[in-house]
Formats: structure tokens, C-alpha cells, sequence
């Protein structure tokens, strides 16, 4: 055997752990098993040692082991963080549980506030304090400091989180406190000050982020090590990286320094994986759409790039704008890849509520019992049922066979539940069932699109995850998209994303300064000093200098404004940052996020950022060759309904080999693989590029009504 | 397409919804007040070519009952006037369908193929409208010309071209003209962007067939509004609340509601409510109704549809020259507390009926802090409001920190108020022994604690809820009281009125304590589970002399249960007295506020 250099990707998910492997940029195999949520690195041990054994891979060939996990996530949302204490200035310990007050629905007498992270009994005071300015009012308190940390070391805590009013003006005290801290409890205890984590002004988010880095530490902590051990007994040496909740990876020592970036990883590496497709796409503008058992999540992609906010709440379920409803979860202000997630998926349930009106999620089946039609106990309607009835989902199996479907079952639920109730037939209520739960994924289409001055049409549709290709038709017929994208592997895309993430170090400081007042000179030796802090961490986490690259940004906003749009600073030729250039592309953004800009306002540096980017060994998405597919399709051809305009219709089901092969088809057909099936509706043509992704365009003169 | 497919409806009802949460974001994030950007203090709609609201964005309850008179006012003025980038503007509460003049109406027409198919509307409540003190909310105004600039429904954008003069106008009479205007700038770009949104919506389903199904949505939100109405026992269910009253001296002001609920229909007659008052807390126009109805809006859940259809069985009578429904010139900018007693004395009428369903009283609504004066040569102004307990709930706790349901409204950052303004907040914390006691125990009171750093300020604040305090549900008892003390720089402290009559005077070095009333409690509190209690007092959250005299709970030494005491406390099932916990909370005041004496009233004693 020739010598081969592999990367492995790991990714986890709710139910399935993914694993594939690449060989240079071809795709050579993958494996998809069980999550193992009591140990996850049960399933990957397990996982790694079948395709090791199957696509007979050694160690020694393996260059690059990179990992995408939830397990910060989860043990956020179900509340198995670490032991954790609060030091606060005197007076706001109750600011992690005061928050920002407002309530994320209107007129519920029930409504549950999220519980704290850190009750009340280990939140401690410091007496400190310091002006807007960093300047020390009251000096800390050192004797009454030592007396408060002995009562934390009672309290026998794994994390201790230091937040104190304007650190991220002046650290000094968080700065002392930290030290004294670490000589009274120990290396034992994570230590952690919010002027190291986010240096950025609001006690509440600035609190709530130091505390869920506290929070997860341990527990990452204890994870990452587990990984190392179990491929260090599997014989792999290659590097491990860990994937951020912004889209980069990085190596673990530069994780575990603060945790909390890789809160939020889940869903990024779709997304970047999508970025990595629409890059190939002229114009180079996308959203994604990732679709699974209970979730949609959409992400917008523009000029390749990914969006990020630091906006964000973590636990929060499931919203469609984070933006404005707030307060669902913990604030989280580290930059994470901004996508706006919804309660619908294939599992997710179907009802007619008390108003008489039929209703998609967000609650879902989940795993188990699962949609009604795979027999495993599921006794309500769900998008999937209704689905197997429309005929887009294969009614002999899904997953190649290996789960099977009954189509009684899901035309028994759907006929009760709700065809009945609203007196019309079994397929009328299944295509009601999917263009409902279409109209609540497009909300969540809206939030990265509309909501920010984006108009959708100008943006093409990349679809993934199980369901994504099955639902993105019809989100495109209603916000007049024109194209869809179904890259190759769309089942373990999150997982091929990873093979092409950047090892990645995002950088930002305060400055909160009237952009009149400040030199160019000033501009450029911020965010070339901060350039140059990102280039040397990225330099220890075993990058080359030569393969990074930096971008510079800038955090704008009118003075009196609370919220600041990020605007792209490109140094000229010569090295320089032009003022004017940053202060004119401030009021284009402006006008074009919120349709008005003020041009003789004065406007705000909030802060400065950069990205320091070393990019993938791979540097397109892992190729794949079609060879296996002829175990698909489950069948020749299928009856599909597409509402009352085109009625039933009897369509072809072939797989991406046989559609390549054909050239340029029309629609109704359906192109079904092992994990994933895409729907090509009348009204759409679909073809297989070079990239072996399938391209749907809505042919001309469609008006777009379903 | 056939019309009223139950799942286009749907598809609409959800395109409605995100207009209308896309002009509140879009005025939220790049609005200039704190009052907008942080408390969002402001309400955004979609209404139908009758005027009629179909979809509300996600922000203030209290504002969305006001839509239909302003619409109603808009259309009987403008009426065929109306032309393509026009955007109509009023504050005006006696002539033209406002509530008080810091909350300003911008309303837009929307126009398919000439005709009007929609109107997208925003409502924001102003930082400075003028007047006699900075924020212009003072309660001391006794007629409305001394409130600020009033503005009557004029045309802000006059077929698309700005009207200047009017913002030059309105920049001349506000105190921070930079703030006021660009937060209509923001709440013009709001109303534009929701028309862009209704515009590709009505060219989608069609003029007729979208208009049809705003009536559905209507229908469908007033038959289930009428189903929520006809689980509730007919009968006739009258209640009387009140506010303290006024100034140094003050007298109650009575709300008195009859609710007659009969069959799927409800009425609630205002008639025994007190007359006007010579102060600014006077609500005109369209409050009222909106007050109303929100308690039944809240009874009917979160499935039902926000359109107007669903006021249609609720109808609201008050008598003219009463506090709810006065007569110009009568001042209202301070008016917002009237909302919250309304919303509390209908609640208190459900509770005669339903009082299984009808939470304890909260907190009694937003505490409204004003502050301004000269500060580095230039104007300062803040404002915000200030308020996070709700009461015991039939099967849950009350929430210590979340906003008044009715106002839904954020707390500003302390750390920009101090970048920001000369001001330092030097405490925000829940106030210990503070929620009333009950099975599911009230939401703890709230301490603000202002020093003032410009050599020279006006202050002015509006509270309520020091006499009659939040109300109990069932067998629990009422919350703790409001209080406001101001420390002189080296002298001694002074309890401030309620609602006072005044603008005080501060100067650098002087100290203001904002105390939020703690929320009632539901249910008997030697009901509550003693780990509860035993959780609280871990937290802190309440002393282990208050989990005894008040829960019948018995804590030992090393903080774990004496069941046998408990058991033999709570064998003998008192019926509290219930102001018996004000003796703690009044400790706990002292405790927090260094030479802090409670008032002199029966409440005090009893501490052991």
C-alpha cells in the first residue's frame, strides 16, 4: 500500500456520532454510529476501530484528527457543569440572576426563568470598585478578599468565575483577585476573570460568559483528555483539534484556555462546510439549511465568508431571531457562526391546536419514539409521516433499509389527527403538514436574510442535514430563491466540514473611541499589535507563519447607539487603514442593514478585531466517487403529490450516479442516497455539477405559488 | 386558490408575525435612547386595510390595546388623504388618539396598485419631549401644556419627501434633540422595512385573498377569546385597588371595575373609579382599553393569534372625568402606573372567579426614574425603568427578576449608565426577606442605589405600592412596600413620597435608594415544602427567623431541618398575620441601608 495521509473527522450530534475519513481531498469512507451519551468517546473509540479495521487504516497514516462535540452545550442545558462560585463587586452579586429582565414571550403567566448557573449561596462579594474609565474608586479590599475565598474553598468548588464592574476598562483588581484565589484554592479549582475572557462592556453578558466558562471548564476539560487518551491507545499521533463555536479549530491547549469558545460548535461546521461549497458559486452568496430530526438551522454565507455575532444565548432552545428575544437562555458574547435555529425537523409533531389551527413543532418525537411510520411506539403525527404519505420519503426504508417505514402507521395518525379535524383527506392534510412546517423554516430563513436588510433572492439555497434537500423546494418557492445546492454527503456534511476548517484565532479589544479623534496611525498599530498576538498564539498551537493570513475588522456604531455592525478593514497597498474608507463603508452598512444612515453623525470605534487564519490541509471538500450507489434507489418509481395545482404524479427515484449520467432532468423526481433524499419538484430541473453536487433551478416563468 | 385554506393561513399568519418582529429590530438596534435601544420601550404592528392590528411585535404588552383608537383616529382624519410614502405622526392624546405625549405614533399606509392594502405602525416612547422636568415624566405636572410638545396628527413624510420643519420643530423643544431624532429615524426606517415586508406579502397572496385571511385571523382570535371568556362562571365580579396617592400627604385613588361576564361576552364599567387628578398620572384615550384587555389576553395563552379580533367580546366603559378617562387639559405623562393598577384590579375581580388561575400580585409595575441636568457642558438626561417580581402562581413560584409582564421591558447596563451619564449605581441587588409568603412564595423586592456625580441634578420618579401593598392569591400573603430614600451628601436620610409632587434638587455626593416592592404569595406559606424554604435560606434569599415565624420551618444550627419543630409549628396551621413579614423586611432594609428607620406605622415591631 502506497503511503497515504488521512484526515479523520469526528463529529458528534444529538443521536449519531459521524465519523469520515479523507485521503488528501478524496473522500474515503465513513461510519455513522450511536452517540453514547453516558461516555461519548465510547462511540468514537468504537466507531474508529471499525473503519480502521473496514478501510484498513493505520495509525501512523493518519495526519490530522479533527473533532466537533456538544458536549459544552450539553452540559449547559442539562445543568452538569462544574461546581461554581461568582466573585462579584460588592453590591451586584445578584447580576447573573437579575439579567436583563425582559421575558421572551408575551402574555404567559407561566413562563420559567432559566435557574442561574451559580445559586445565589456561592455568588460572593468583593469590596472594589472602579469608574467607567478603569479608575480605581475603591481599592480591593485584600483582608476581607482572603476571608471571602476561604469561605469558597468551604464550599468545595470545581470553578471560581471574577467579574467585577468596568474590568474590561482596567483588570487590576480581577487581575489580584485571580492571584489570590489561585494561592488559596489551588491548582485544583479552575480559575477564571471576565477581563481575560471578554473584555467588552455590559455586566450582565460580560458576568454570564465568565461564568459559563467557569461552568464547562472542568467538565471540557476532563472530555478532551479522554479523547487524547483514547486515540493515543488506538496508536494515533497526529494532532487533535477542536472545533469553535466561530467556525475555526484550534488545538486543545488553546481550547482549554477558554473553554468557552467551542460552546456553541454543533452547528458550525455545516456551515463552514457550506462556505467552502458557495465559495465554488458565482455570486459566492448562500444560505444553508441544515435539517434534522428536531431542528432547522440557517446560516447566511456572503462572498464566501461566514457571518458571525456575538450575540447569543446558549440553552435557549430554539428561537427564531435570538435578536430580539432574548432571555430564553445564558448570554454568551463570544463570536459564534450566527445561525438562527428553529423547532422543526423530520420528528418534530403535527396538531390542530385549541384555535383550530394546524400546528408543526417545535416540540418532536425525538429518537424515540420517533415519527408514527417507523413502528418503534410514535402514536403522533409527524413531519416525516407526512412526508412517507407524500411519497418524498421512501415508504420501504430509510438509512438504506436499515430502519423501516410503514406507511399505515403514518396515514392512520395523519388521518385521525389531523385530516379529520380539519375535514379534508389524508393527503391534503400531509401537504398541509409540510408547507406549514416549510413557513416556520422560513422565519428562521428570514432572521439571517430579511431581518438584516438581506434580500433572499439574491442568495442560492446549499441544503443539507437528512431533511435539508427534502424542504429547501419549498422555502425557495416562497422567498423566490432560484437555486438549490445538495452537496455530496449530505447526511455526514457537518462532518466533511470539519476536514476543511481553519485553524483559526479570533482577537478584539475595547477602544470605545469617537472615530474623530483617533489617528490612522492609532488604527494601525492596534490591529496590527493585536495581528501580531493572534499570529503568536496560532504559532504555539503548531501553525506556519507562512500559511496564515489575517483579517482586520472593525466594531462601528453612531455615538448613542447601543448595537455595532462589523466593518471589513482592508490595509492599502502601502500598509496604511484609511479612516475615511472605514467611516464611509460604516453609513453604506448602516443604510443597508436598517435603511437609513446619518453620514454627519459622529460614529463610535467600539473595538477592533482580527482573525488570524491558518487554512485546512484540504482545501475543497473531500471528493467523493459515486461507485456504491447502485444499491439505491429503493425503487424505480414512486407517486408523488405536490398540492392540488400539480396533484399526484408518478416520478422517477434514481441516485446522483444516474443523474449525472442523465444530464439535465426535470422535475417531479426524486434523487435518493444512503442518509438523505432531495426532492426536485415540478417547476424544477436538477442537474450534477462537476463538484457532484446536484443543482436544482427553478425553470422560468414560475410565479412561485405552491 | 381557494380563500381560507386553514394551512395558507397559517403561512400568513407566520409572514405577519416576522414583519412585525422586523420593525421592532430594526428600530431596536439602531435606535439612540436607552429608554428604546435598552429598555425597548416601544411596540411595533401590522394592521389590515381596515386599520385593524393582525400581528404585534415582540415588545410591550401594555401598548397593544392602544393600536385600534389610534387607527381608528387615523383613518377618520386622513381618510382618502392618504397617499403613497406618506408616514403620519401624533402624540396628541386628546385630539388624536395618543396616550401621553412621550409616546409618539408613526403610522404608514401601504399601497398596492393605488389602493390601501395595510398600514405598518410603530410606537416608541420618547427619552425627552420637554416640559417641566428632564425626561418629562413628572408626576407634579398639572395640566398637559406644561408636559412637553404635543403634536397632532400632522404628516412626518408627505408622499416620500421629509416634512424638516416639523423635526426642526421637535429638536427645538426637546432637551436632547440628538437622541429624539435619531430615534425617529429609527422608528421611520422601522415602518418603511415593515411595508416592504407587507407589500411582498400582499403582491404574493393578492390584495383580496391576504385581506381575507386577516379576517380569519380575526375570527379565529375572537372565537377563542370567546371560549376563554365562557370558561369563566357568569356573574358580575366587582373589586377595588388603589394607588397611594399624591405627594407628601397622600390620599388613595380608587379603581373600581364591575366585570360582568356573561355567557362568551365580558364587560368591565369603570364607574366608582376616582375623579381626574391635578397631576400627570391622568390616562387618556386608548389606555385603558389596552390595560383591560391584556388581562384576558393573558388568560387566553399564547395560541391565540395577536389581532385585534380578539377585543371584539371584551367591552370597556369608564366614565368621563374619572383617572382612567379624563377630560383635557389633564396631564398624563406619568400615566403608565394607572396601566398596571388596571391590569391588578381586573385581575383581582378574576381572582373572586377563577382563583385558581390568577397569579399573586407582582411587583405593581415599573418604577420610572428620572435624572438630568448640566454635565460637562453639555445636557444630560436619563431615564429608565425599574421593576422584576412576580407573584406566587397557582403552581409556581413567583420569578425574583423578570420584567412586569405588562411592560416587558429590559433593565439598562449599569456600566454603560456610568459610561454614559454622571451617575453611579452602587447597588443592584434583590432585597433579602422581601417576597410575600406563600406556598409559592412572591419574587423579592429589588434595591437601586444611585449616587449622583454632576454638581447639579433634577430628579423625578413615579412608584406606587407603599400602603397598599402587592395583593396575595388565595391563602398567601401581600408583598413588601415601595420606598424611596434620598441621603443629602453628610446628612441624614429622607423618605420621598411615593409620587411626588416635586422635582428634588440633587447635588454631587447625594444618595438614592430605589426599593421595588417585593410580589405577593399564593397559597398558605406552611404549605410550601420545607426544602424549598431550606433552599431559600441557603440563598440567602430569606433569613432563617422569617422561614420560622412566617413558614413554619425550623432550621438547626448547622442549617438542616428540625423536623419535629417544624412539624409541631405548622401542626397549629396559624392564619399569618399578614403584614407579619414587613418586621423582616424592614430589618433587612436596615441592613442595607446604613441608618435606615422604617416609617412609622403599625408595621414595625416584632423583630426578635
Amino acid at each position: 500500500m502506497t503511503s497515504r495521509n488521512l484526515s479523520v473527522a469526528v463529529d458528534i450530534g444529538g443521536t449519531f456520532t459521524d465519523i469520515v475519513v479523507a485521503d488528501g481531498a478524496q473522500f474515503l469512507d465513513q461510519e455513522k454510529i450511536l452517540s453514547t451519551p453516558d461516555d461519548y468517546s465510547r462511540a468514537i473509540q468504537e466507531g474508529l476501530e471499525r473503519l480502521f479495521a473496514r478501510a484498513r487504516i493505520l495509525p501512523s497514516e493518519i495526519g490530522l484528527v479533527v473533532h466537533g462535540t456538544t458536549i459544552a452545550t450539553n452540559a449547559i442545558i442539562e445543568g452538569r457543569g462544574a461546581t461554581t462560585a461568582l466573585l462579584t463587586t460588592e453590591g451586584f452579586a445578584d447580576v447573573l440572576e437579575l439579567r436583563r429582565m425582559r421575558v421572551p414571550e408575551l402574555y404567559n403567566f407561566n413562563y420559567e426563568k432559566p435557574s442561574p448557573l451559580v445559586p445565589r449561596r456561592r455568588r460572593h462579594e468583593a469590596r472594589e470598585r472602579l469608574s467607567a474609565d478603569g479608575a480605581v474608586i475603591t481599592p480591593l479590599d485584600m483582608v476581607r478578599l482572603r476571608a471571602t475565598l476561604q469561605e469558597v474553598a468551604a464550599q468545595s468548588v470545581d470553578a471560581l468565575a471574577i467579574c467585577f464592574l468596568h474590568a474590561y476598562a482596567n483588570g487590576i483588581h480581577e487581575q489580584r483577585a485571580q492571584e489570590e484565589a489561585e494561592r488559596i484554592l489551588g491548582d485544583k479549582v479552575y480559575i477564571t476573570s471576565s477581563h481575560r475572557i471578554l473584555p467588552e462592556i455590559r455586566e450582565y453578558e460580560r458576568t454570564s460568559t465568565t461564568v459559563l466558562n467557569a461552568y464547562v471548564a472542568p467538565v471540557v476539560r476532563a472530555y478532551l483528555l479522554r479523547i487524547v487518551g483514547v486515540l493515543s491507545e488506538l496508536g494515533v499521533t497526529a494532532p487533535l483539534r477542536i472545533m469553535q463555536s466561530n467556525g475555526g479549530v484550534l488545538g486543545v491547549e488553546a481550547v482549554l484556555r477558554i473553554p468557552a469558545t467551542i460552546v456553541e460548535s454543533g452547528p458550525a461546521a455545516g456551515v463552514v462546510g457550506g462556505a467552502m461549497i458557495t465559495r465554488r458559486l458565482t455570486p459566492s452568496n448562500a444560505i444553508t439549511i441544515d435539517m434534522g430530526g428536531t431542528t432547522a438551522k440557517a446560516s447566511l454565507i456572503e462572498n464566501g465568508h461566514v457571518i458571525k455575532t456575538s450575540e447569543y444565548e446558549v440553552g435557549s432552545g430554539i428561537n427564531v431571531s435570538s435578536q430580539l428575544v432574548k432571555g430564553r437562555g445564558h448570554a454568551l458574547r463570544l463570536p459564534v457562526i450566527d445561525v438562527s435555529e428553529i423547532g422543526a425537523g423530520g420528528g418534530s409533531l403535527a396538531r390542530i391546536d385549541t384555535t383550530g389551527r394546524l400546528r408543526v413543532g417545535p416540540e418532536s418525537a425525538g429518537a424515540a419514539p420517533g415519527p408514527a411510520c417507523y413502528g418503534r411506539g410514535g402514536k403522533v403525527a409527524t413531519l416525516t409521516d407526512a412526508m412517507v404519505i407524500l411519497g418524498y420519503i421512501s415508504d420501504v426504508g430509510i438509512a438504506g433499509g436499515t430502519v423501516p417505514v410503514d406507511r399505515r402507521l403514518a396515514e392512520q395518525v395523519i388521518s385521525e389527527q389531523i385530516a379529520q379535524p380539519l375535514k379534508t383527506d389524508v393527503l391534503a392534510a400531509a401537504h398541509g403538514i409540510y408547507l406549514v412546517a416549510a413557513a416556520v423554516m422560513t422565519r428562521a430563513v428570514k432572521a439571517v436574510t430579511t431581518y438584516r436588510g438581506r434580500d433572499p433572492r439574491d442568495f442560492a439555497l446549499v441544503a443539507f442535514g437528512g431533511n435539508g434537500a427534502l424542504m429547501a423546494p419549498q422555502i425557495a418557492e416562497s422567498l423566490q430563491v432560484r437555486r438549490i445546492v445538495v452537496p455530496p454527503l449530505p447526511g455526514v456534511f457537518s462532518a466533511c466540514g470539519l476536514l476543511v476548517a481553519p485553524t483559526e484565532r479570533e482577537l478584539a479589544r475595547t477602544i470605545f473611541e469617537r472615530l474623530a479623534k483617533i489617528s490612522e496611525h492609532q488604527l494601525k498599530s492596534w490591529l496590527t499589535d493585536l495581528a501580531d498576538k493572534a499570529i503568536q498564539q496560532l504559532l504555539a498551537d503548531g501553525c506556519s507563519r507562512k500559511l496564515i493570513t489575517v483579517r482586520y475588522m472593525a466594531d462601528l456604531r453612531y455615538a448613542g447607539q447601543a448595537y455595532e455592525l462589523t466593518i471589513n478593514v482592508t490595509p492599502a497597498p502601502s500598509g496604511a487603514f484609511s479612516l475615511d474608507e472605514l467611516a464611509r463603508a460604516f453609513h453604506e452598512e448602516h443604510n443597508r442593514t436598517y435603511g437609513h444612515s446619518a453620514a454627519g453623525e459622529p460614529v463610535v470605534l467600539v473595538s477592533v478585531r482580527v482573525v488570524a487564519q491558518e487554512p485546512a490541509p484540504i482545501a475543497e471538500m473531500p471528493r467523493i466517487s459515486l461507485r456504491h450507489e447502485s444499491a439505491y434507489p429503493s425503487s424505480p418509481t414512486r407517486e408523488l403529490y405536490f398540492g392540488r395545482d400539480h396533484g399526484l404524479r408518478q416520478a422517477p427515484v434514481l441516485g446522483r450516479g444516474a443523474l449525472r449520467s442523465a444530464g439535465v432532468l426535470s422535475g417531479p423526481l426524486v434523487v435518493e442516497e444512503y442518509d438523505a433524499t432531495t426532492l426536485i419538484p415540478p417547476g424544477w430541473r436538477a442537474r450534477v455539477d462537476a463538484d457532484v453536487n446536484i443543482v436544482l433551478d427553478r425553470m422560468e416563468g414560475q410565479d412561485g405559488s405552491a | 386558490m381557494a380563500a381560507r385554506d386553514p394551512i395558507t393561513l397559517e403561512v400568513v399568519k407566520n409572514a405577519l408575525d416576522s414583519i412585525a418582529d422586523q420593525i421592532a429590530l430594526v428600530l431596536m438596534r439602531s435606535a439612540y435612547s436607552p429608554v428604546v435601544r435598552d429598555s425597548m420601550d416601544y411596540s411595533t404592528a401590522v394592521c389590515d386595510r381596515d386599520g385593524r392590528f393582525v400581528a404585534q411585535g415582540l415588545t410591550t404588552a401594555l401598548h397593544l390595546g392602544s393600536f385600534p383608537t389610534a387607527m381608528r383616529s387615523t383613518i377618520a382624519k386622513a381618510g382618502g388623504n392618504m397617499r403613497p410614502g406618506d408616514i403620519f405622526i401624533f402624540n396628541d392624546p386628546y385630539g388624536s388618539g395618543g396616550m401621553h405625549l412621550p409616546d409618539i405614533y408613526l403610522i404608514k399606509p401601504v399601497f398596492l396598485r393605488g389602493s390601501i392594502e395595510g398600514y405598518a405602525t410603530a410606537l416608541v416612547h420618547h427619552a425627552d419631549l420637554g416640559g417641566i422636568a428632564p425626561g418629562s415624566m413628572a408626576v407634579h405636572a398639572t395640566e398637559i401644556y406644561q408636559e412637553g410638545i404635543c403634536i397632532p396628527f400632522l404628516k412626518l413624510s408627505d408622499e416620500g419627501k421629509l416634512n424638516q420643519t416639523l423635526l426642526d420643530m421637535i429638536a427645538a423643544n426637546v432637551r436632547i434633540p440628538r437622541q429624539v431624532i435619531g430615534d425617529l429615524r429609527a422608528q421611520m426606517a422601522g415602518v418603511t422595512r415593515g411595508e416592504q415586508g407587507l407589500l411582498e406579502l400582499l403582491q404574493r397572496h393578492g390584495a383580496n385573498d391576504f385581506y381575507d385571511y386577516c379576517l380569519a385571523l380575526h375570527e379565529n382570535a375572537e372565537v377563542a377569546m370567546r371560549r376563554v371568556i365562557a370558561s369563566i362562571p357568569d356573574g358580575c365580579y366587582e373589586h377595588e385597588d388603589f394607588i397611594d396617592g399624591l405627594g407628601e400627604d397622600p390620599k388613595p385613588v380608587r379603581f373600581h371595575v364591575a366585570v360582568t361576564v356573561k355567557g362568551d361576552s365580558v364587560a368591565l364599567d369603570w364607574t366608582g373609579t376616582s375623579p381626574q387628578v391635578k397631576a400627570a398620572i391622568n390616562a387618556p384615550g386608548p389606555f385603558l382599553a389596552s390595560a383591560s384587555y391584556l388581562a384576558f389576553r393573558c388568560l387566553a395563552g399564547h395560541e391565540i393569534p395577536n389581532t385585534e379580533g380578539y377585543t371584539a367580546p371584551i367591552n370597556v366603559f369608564a366614565p368621563r372625568g374619572t383617572i382612567v378617562n379624563p377630560k383635557p387639559p389633564a396631564a398624563a405623562n406619568a400615566r403608565g402606573i394607572v396601566g398596571f393598577r388596571v391590569f391588578d384590579t381586573v385581575l383581582g375581580a378574576l381572582r373572586q372567579a377563577i382563583p385558581d388561575r390568577i397569579p399573586a400580585g407582582n411587583e405593581g409595575g415599573a418604577i420610572n426614574f428620572s435624572v438630568g441636568g448640566q454635565w460637562r457642558d453639555q445636557v444630560y438626561v436619563f431615564n429608565e425603568t425599574v421593576m422584576g417580581a412576580w407573584g406566587g402562581r397557582p403552581t409556581l413560584d413567583g420569578i425574583d427578576g423578570a420584567s412586569n409582564l405588562a411592560a416587558n421591558q429590559s433593565n439598562q447596563p449599569v456600566e454603560l449608565i456610568e459610561a454614559e451619564n454622571p451617575l453611579l449605581v452602587e447597588r443592584y441587588s434583590f432585597v433579602p426577606d422581601s417576597g410575600g409568603p406563600g406556598e409559592h412564595r412572591g419574587g423579592l423586592g429589588i434595591l437601586r442605589q444611585y449616587r449622583f456625580l454632576a454638581p447639579e441634578s433634577v430628579m423625578t420618579f413615579r412608584s406606587d405600592r407603599r400602603e397598599q401593598l402587592p395583593p396575595a392569591g388565595l391563602e398567601g400573603n401581600l408583598g413588601t412596600p415601595n420606598l424611596n430614600v434620598l441621603k443629602r451628601k453628610g446628612g441624614k436620610l429622607r423618605l420621598l413620597p411615593v409620587l411626588p409632587m416635586e422635582a428634588y434638587t440633587v447635588e454631587e455626593g447625594d444618595v438614592f435608594f430605589q426599593v421595588l416592592p417585593g410580589a405577593g404569595g399564593y397559597g398558605h406559606p406552611f404549605d410550601r415544602p420545607a426544602e424549598l424554604v431550606l433552599a431559600d435560606v441557603a440563598d440567602r434569599k430569606i433569613t432563617p427567623e422569617y422561614a420560622r415565624a412566617l413558614h413554619g420551618v425550623v432550621i438547626q444550627p448547622d442549617g438542616t431541618l428540625d423536623t419535629g419543630a417544624t412539624l409541631n409549628l405548622r401542626a397549629a396551621r396559624s392564619v399569618t398575620n399578614s403584614r407579619a413579614h414587613l418586621a423582616f423586611f424592614f430589618r433587612a432594609m436596615g441592613e442595607l441601608i446604613a441608618g435606615f428607620t422604617p416609617p412609622k406605622t403599625s408595621d414595625t415591631s416584632g423583630v426578635s
